[in-house]
């Protein structure tokens, strides 16, 4: 059976004169035949995740924690993080883990056609020379488009060759770090449904963006990362019609088809970030005991707060005082 | 009146823009919508006088536009501010966020003393010597104690806290790069504010922040602005009106 | 569980130990060799000609009895004094043009693009004879020979650096603001150009001390009594048929490593120079 499981997964950086956490104890699972969203504001540190699962991180920069992926018929598990540049080129990049790039048209290489590319990249991952074909017809594109040069490729087009040539090795898991940088609404959909679709073919989706409505549109669960943590995970309507935290009912609310209201104040720095919980000098519903972080709990552990909101209890949350620091 | 009428724009043999009129009246927020690629941008660019068009006329406040870039006279340029759609080409990458936010001000500066504003360094976070050395300064000296507070004054409100006005370009997220650029869009009091696809590359909160910030200049100095965007939602809430942009052409106006 | 650390951090600062040591060192011989020594370079001594290296003669002696160490270190200052100032010389020719070319466009452009090809499609070497021949051989002559050939390289960075800023938005952001053309210039694109110019410096030494010591070696550089690396390699071309290689060697150590040093540190005052590579690799 095929998994991703990440288990107190902290990235950080070293620059000059501060320590940068990037991801703090993140922990999640990923399954086939569902979608995992990641939202965020930028700078949050869920690109970082991203990069930490493939082995892309910078020179100066140090995880701990574990991500396992456990695939059946594969060779057994494999440790992603540590893991050798030899573990990773050969068995994890492209093979079990395909990156859907944020922008295709720079991801792809200009001075070669589209055609020339995927049969490139299929034939890195070891498959049959006819699966370039096959994978353009997949996506709907005709031989007469894999001849063009990625200048000559319209948004919608481009992006279709990244998610064929994303599949060139058949990777259970895709990985999609904000491809919706640039798109229109139409092109959002429609990139959003070709993803859906690939999750219904029994593949598996990890979606990075700052985008909630993209998430709505194809996510299964939804996981809200605020100053490195993830500090809710439920299912995507649940968590987009009932959030418990604090932070996502203000996310939720920011929308322009909601209140249109901006969540007040701005996001600790990830080189300062408080011991306590990295929300509570934005949120209504502070106490002291919010000095102390709090993990993900509420049985399910879905949502990481002293104070979850909870909708259907009504106004509980307001008896207690607030105190300011 | 910010008008621009029967713009023609063409980059070699393709036309991008065919005789494109819109108006944007003082006070209000029309919003203009269209496919990616249909040329919302380049009209942008035109109606801030940044691109020359082929045929056409923009007026701003009843003044002809006859010049354009740097050659259009400063007080008119400096009527239109323009807000671009990602932040980190739109800023000097060698810059700090004050000096992001404070340079229209600067530049104001040099022109009105006709030599370099004296000023106070800009060493900054201890990276000096790779910055701004002896090429010019912020313009924050003794004749800039306003300016300076002018600069404060927007960052509090484009939300800007102090120690990230010292940070240059790549230390801070987009979303913070986009505040500095919305305050240094706003540092000069412009008539006309065009913001295209301001918000598109920002998180929910964010860009409902920004949208008030806007909406609360405007209503504090009357001025009138452009809200291009491709998402309908966005303008439907925004937008007084709506204007929508074809391929390289132009529909009617509508609510 | 695990982390993953930096490989590549001991490698570079041994790499940048090594420039710098070998830099101070040759500087320090170069600075302080000559006034405490005071050669006269005219002076041979025929009967210690061509002698082994030994004590007393740590790199031996050429083929007239000079020592060759000694001689090494008259030669790099020259070198490396001729090669500065030709560097510089040229890098402000060449910034020049790259400047003027990329922000006023059009048809001046046009025609220093030509120039450029003009002096371009020349090869240096035989250019910078003709220029060594029109005056007797010189330090002036190699100066303005080196000069006048090598700015060709640095107008084209500069001018594609120029053009790829232009375009940039922020430049029309500033213009927009209110800057006018010369704040443009002066607060946007010439700070963006300075690291350039610095790195182009840094790297046109060790090309023009070859440029230099190429046409000393065609005995058309320095006068021959005046060490120089080229000349001496030239004068130990001789030596080398008699089985005294030390004559060629040293100069040619000479050359070769503060090249080496010189480019190695270039690799590393670019990274410092980048505020993105910086934080990037801890600098």
């Amino acid at each position: 059976m095929n998994r991703l499981t990440v288990e107190n997964l902290s990235v950080s950086f070293r620059i000059p004169g501060a320590v940068v956490r990037a991801v703090s104890e993140a922990s999640f699972t990923v399954r086939p035949g569902r979608c995992l969203a990641l939202v965020g504001e930028s700078g949050c540190g869920k690109s970082v995740l991203a990069h930490a699962l493939l082995g892309l991180l910078p020179g100066n920069a140090e995880a701990s924690g574990s991500a396992v992926l456990s695939q059946s018929g594969g060779g057994g598990d494999v440790e992603l993080i540590g893991a050798s540049e030899r573990t990773l080129a050969g068995r994890v990049r492209g093979r079990a883990i395909g990156l859907i790039p944020q922008s295709p048209a720079t991801h792809l290489t200009p001075v070669r056609t589209a055609r020339a590319q995927m049969q490139e990249a299929v034939r890195e991952m070891g498959r049959p020379p006819g699966t370039a074909d096959e994978l353009a017809e997949k996506f709907g594109l005709s031989p007469a488009d894999l001849d063009k040069y990625p200048h000559e490729l319209s948004g919608g087009m481009a992006q279709r060759v990244a998610n064929a040539m994303a599949l060139a090795g058949d990777p259970w898991l895709l990985l999609a770090d904000e491809p919706t940088t640039g798109l229109d609404r139409d092109l959002v959909d429609r990139a959003m449904g070709a993803l859906r679709a690939l999750c219904d073919e029994g593949r598996a989706v990890l979606l990075i963006t700052h985008d909630l409505r993209a998430a709505e549109r194809v996510a299964d669960d939804l996981a809200v990362m605020y100053a490195s943590r993830i500090v809710e995970l439920g299912p995507v309507r649940e968590v987009l019609d009932r959030p418990r935290h604090p932070y996502s009912a203000g996310l939720v609310d920011a929308q322009p088809d909601r209140a249109f209201v901006p969540v007040p104040g701005m996001p600790p720095e990830l080189t300062a970030l408080p011991d306590g919980c990295a929300f509570a000098p934005r949120c209504g519903h502070r106490t002291d005991a919010c000095d102390v972080r709090p993990a993900r709990g509420g049985g399910d552990g879905r949502v990481a707060c002293h104070h979850p909101l909870a909708v259907q209890d009504g106004v509980q949350e307001d008896a207690k005082e607030d105190s300011r620091a | 009146m910010l008008e621009a009428r029967d713009i023609t724009v063409r980059y070699g043999s393709r036309t991008v823009l065919d005789r494109v009129s819109l108006t944007v009246e003082p006070g209000a927020v029309l919003g203009l919508g269209g496919p990616s690629g249909c040329g919302k941008s380049t009209l942008a660019r035109v109606m801030a006088m940044m691109l020359r068009p082929r045929s056409g006329s923009v007026a701003v406040d009843g003044r002809p536009v006859s010049r354009w870039r740097q050659r259009a006279p400063r007080e008119l340029r400096t009527r239109v501010a323009l807000i671009y759609q990602q932040p980190r080409l739109a800023v000097d990458p060698r810059l700090t966020l004050r000096e992001i936010v404070a340079e229209p001000l600067a530049a104001a500066g040099t022109a009105a003393a006709g030599t370099a504003a004296a000023g106070t360094g800009t060493a900054g976070t201890g990276t000096a010597g790779t910055g701004t050395a002896g090429t010019g300064t912020a313009g924050t000296g003794t004749a800039g104690t306003a300016d300076a507070e002018r600069v404060a004054a927007l960052a509090a409100e484009v939300g800007l806290t102090g120690d990230l006005l010292t940070r240059r370009p790549h230390e801070v997220s987009d979303g913070q790069l986009q505040r500095a650029c919305v305050a240094r869009a706003l540092i000069l009091s412009p008539g006309y504010l065009i913001c295209d696809e301001m918000t598109t590359m920002l998180d929910a909160s964010t860009q409902a922040h920004l949208v008030r910030v806007v909406n609360a200049y405007r209503e504090r100095t009357g001025a009138g602005v452009l809200a291009i965007s491709h998402d309908a939602v966005l303008l439907g809430r925004w937008a007084d009106g709506v204007a929508e942009l074809g391929q390289g052409g132009k529909a009617a106006v509508s609510v | 569980m695990t982390s993953v650390a930096l490989p590549q951090a001991g490698r570079r600062r041994r790499s940048l130990v090594f420039a710098v040591a070998t830099l101070v060192v040759l500087g320090l011989a170069v600075l302080l060799v000559p006034p405490i020594v005071q050669l006269d370079e005219r002076i041979v001594d025929l009967r210690s000609a061509g002698l082994p290296p030994s004590l007393s003669h740590p790199l031996g002696t050429d083929e007239v009895g000079r020592d060759v160490l000694l001689r090494s270190i008259y030669g790099l200052r020259v070198s490396f004094t001729v090669g500065m100032v030709a560097s510089l010389v040229s890098i402000t020719i060449g910034g020049l043009v790259g400047l003027v070319a990329g922000s006023v466009g059009g048809t001046v452009d046009r025609v220093l693009m030509r120039v450029l090809d003009g002096f371009n499609s020349i090869p240096h070497l035989l250019l910078g004879i003709f220029i060594v021949a029109m005056f007797s051989p010189s330090p002036v002559a190699v100066v303005v020979s080196v000069g006048v050939t090598h700015w060709t390289t640095t107008a084209r960075i500069v001018r594609s650096e120029v053009l790829s800023l232009r375009s940039r938005p922020f430049i029309e952001a500033a213009i927009s603001g209110g800057a006018s053309r010369a704040r443009v210039l002066r607060r946007h694109l010439l700070p963006h150009l300075f690291p350039h110019l610095i790195l182009a410096t840094v790297l046109m030494i060790p090309h023009a001390i070859w440029h230099e010591t190429a046409l000393s070696f065609l005995g058309l550089g320095l006068p021959p009594h005046m060490a120089s690396l080229g000349n001496m390699i030239s004068d130990g071309q001789r030596s080398l048929l008699t089985g005294d290689w030390w004559a060629s060697l040293a100069p040619g150590l000479f050359i070769v490593l503060p090249t080496l040093a010189v480019a190695l540190l270039a690799n590393h005052l670019r990274d410092r120079l980048n505020p993105r590579r910086r934080s990037e690799l801890s600098l």
